[in-house]
């Protein structure tokens, strides 16, 4: 593999949007990573389209990819979806990252995409992809995470206030993001006495329902001089499923832990050398959980983490300093490239909410079920390691 | 279901449980017996399955797992009380995964959802009963553990 560079990045704001559709979000993020990168759309040579709900909710099973940029003026090229839970945009990337680093293309598009406010079933949790008969018991993913916030909690005394620091810390991150659905200061008490979801996890505990869209246009190391002289390098680019463990434990995830030792390896560093990360804070307790699979902290210590003031702002490892899933929102196949678009942003140091002298960050998406009785991991997990390409 | 013994009430329990539930869940033949899930088990290297499955996954030697009526027994290995319920489901219910005595964890709607009652670890007993509604109204039957102790 020969070292591969993001010159451009783009989104839209992340939001409520009931009057857009998905070609108009992707077109948007697609057509600001062009300008970003100040590339002539003429030398993109193939795209990959990331995203998860599209055929469910909008009878666009494919061509979603080929519609934005068909609209863009870009056509001919090579151009696929791809479907991969809440990691489709992270998968997307990766493509584009193989595609280019294999040596077949110099420069690559990878677009994520996604609309939720048109679904049915408003103001119930969203189901899960292909879960049928999960789906005929009652699961839903807040259930899975109450089941997992039960048992660390019973584990390792994790608390419902620990959880909540998660929140009250994203939004507060979110704050100066002019893209985050949500960014109003919220405390403990507030986190705590919002609706009960799953008990443990009240309603400030979980993300929420979004749409949006983001991308990258990614290139060689050969051209990269042509667009910029300040690109993102991508130390690693990890994927993993969900392992088949009998009896697993719930208080962890192993696509989690696999990816991210995969993206450590390839990336030669470890969580000491990351300055700060963007992790799939789905729900609150998600996070706790990144924070020991990632060996942010121990395992068993990730309520402490936060509590302690870790994962903040100046902290030891500032953890989604845009504000996380949580308050920027989860269109699910959007929302590994806007991770990597805010990392983008900070490690260029022009983010809103800016962690100083950032070098190294790391961001983390991951979802997605297998339809079986017993219990399974998260079907995906992506990690990305980006580092100052200067 | 508790009040009315009769073989015919078993024969429309069977009638009421979800077609995709259905070839997991073996129901009493006496109104006194208990019911059982229905799992298999590789013929060649020993493996239990819950659901059953078509190949084994370990070995690849079985490809038709034999049919094997699991422990009704189980422990509680987490859980959670759910407010905001899926459509055709009556919140609030808890719902977790019981460790069962063939070493699998499974996912299971509880019957007891009082949070004083419930406890990670407790003794668990299987028990067909209604698990939702369909869109006409109509009451839909599955699997569900209950707590022994009530
Ligand atoms: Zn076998």
């Amino acid at each position: 593999m020969r070292t591969v560079y993001i010159i451009g990045v783009g989104m839209t704001k992340f939001g409520r949007f009931p009057e857009s559709n998905v070609i108009e979000l992707g077109r948007t993020a697609a057509l600001n990573a062009l300008r970003d990168a100040g590339i002539n759309k003429k030398d993109i040579q193939v795209a990959y389209a990331g995203h998860a709900r599209t055929g469910q909710l909008y009878n666009r099973e494919c061509g979603v990819g080929q519609s934005i940029l068909w609209e863009l003026g870009i056509s001919g090229i090579p151009i696929s979806s791809v479907g991969n839970f809440c990691s489709s945009g992270s998968t997307a990337l990766r493509e584009a990252w193989m595609a280019v680093g294999t040596g077949m293309y110099d420069v690559a598009f990878a677009i994520g995409v996604e609309k939720l406010t048109g679904r049915a079933g408003k103001g119930r949790p969203l189901t899960s992809d292909g879960v049928e008969l999960l789906t005929v018991m009652g699961f839903s993913p807040p259930i899975y995470f109450g089941n997992v916030a039960t048992r660390h909690m019973a584990d390792y005394g994790t608390t419902p206030e620990q959880c909540a620091m998660v929140a009250v810390k994203n939004r507060k991150n979110a704050g100066p993001n002019p893209r985050c659905q949500y960014k109003d200061p919220i405390t403990i008490e507030e986190v705590l006495n919002s609706p009960v979801i799953v008990e443990p996890l009240t309603l400030l505990n979980c993300c929420p329902t979004t749409d949006g869209s983001a991308a990258a246009i990614l290139c060689s190391k050969e051209v990269v001089s042509r667009y910029t002289s300040k690109p993102i390098e991508i130390a690693a680019s990890a994927l993993r499923s969900g392992p088949y463990k009998k009896c697993k434990d719930i208080t962890t995830f192993g696509s989690d832990r696999m990816s991210a030792l995969d993206a450590y390896e390839t990336a030669g560093i470890g969580p000491e050398d990351i300055d700060f990360a963007e992790v799939h804070d789905c729900f609150t307790i998600a996070e706790i959980i990144h924070y020991e699979d990632f060996g942010f902290c121990k395992k068993g210590e990730g309520g402490r983490f936060v509590e302690e003031g870790m994962a903040d702002m100046g902290g030891k490892l500032p953890v989604s300093p845009s504000g996380g899933l949580m308050s920027r929102g989860h269109p699910i196949g959007a929302t590994g490239l806007a991770q990597v678009a805010e990392a983008v942003w900070q490690l260029r140091g022009v983010a809103e909410n800016q962690v100083e002298g950032a070098k190294v960050a790391f961001t983390h998406c991951a979802g997605g079920f297998q339809d079986t009785i017993e219990l399974g991991d998260v079907q995906s997990s992506a990690v990305t390691i980006l580092k100052r390409g200067w | 279901m508790t009040t009315d013994n009769s073989a015919s009430r078993v024969d429309t329990i069977g009638n009421l449980i979800d077609p995709k539930l259905k070839p997991f869940i073996k129901l009493p033949e006496s109104p006194s017996g208990k019911p059982h899930l229905i799992g298999s088990k590789c013929s060649s290297c020993g493996e239990y399955f819950f659901p059953k499955r078509a190949v084994c996954p370990n070995c690849l030697k079985d490809e038709k797992p034999e049919d094997m009526l699991l422990g009704n027994k189980g422990k509680l290995y987490t859980y959670c009380i759910v407010k905001a319920a899926p459509l055709g489901f009556d919140a609030p219910y808890a719902i977790g995964y019981v460790d069962i005595p063939e070493g699998l964890r499974i996912f299971s709607p509880l019957t007891e959802c009082d949070k004083g009652k419930i406890k990670i670890g407790m003794d668990l007993e299987l028990i067909v009963d209604k698990i939702r509604e369909d869109e006409t109204g109509q009451a839909v039957y599955g699997y569900k553990f209950k707590p022994v102790s009530l």
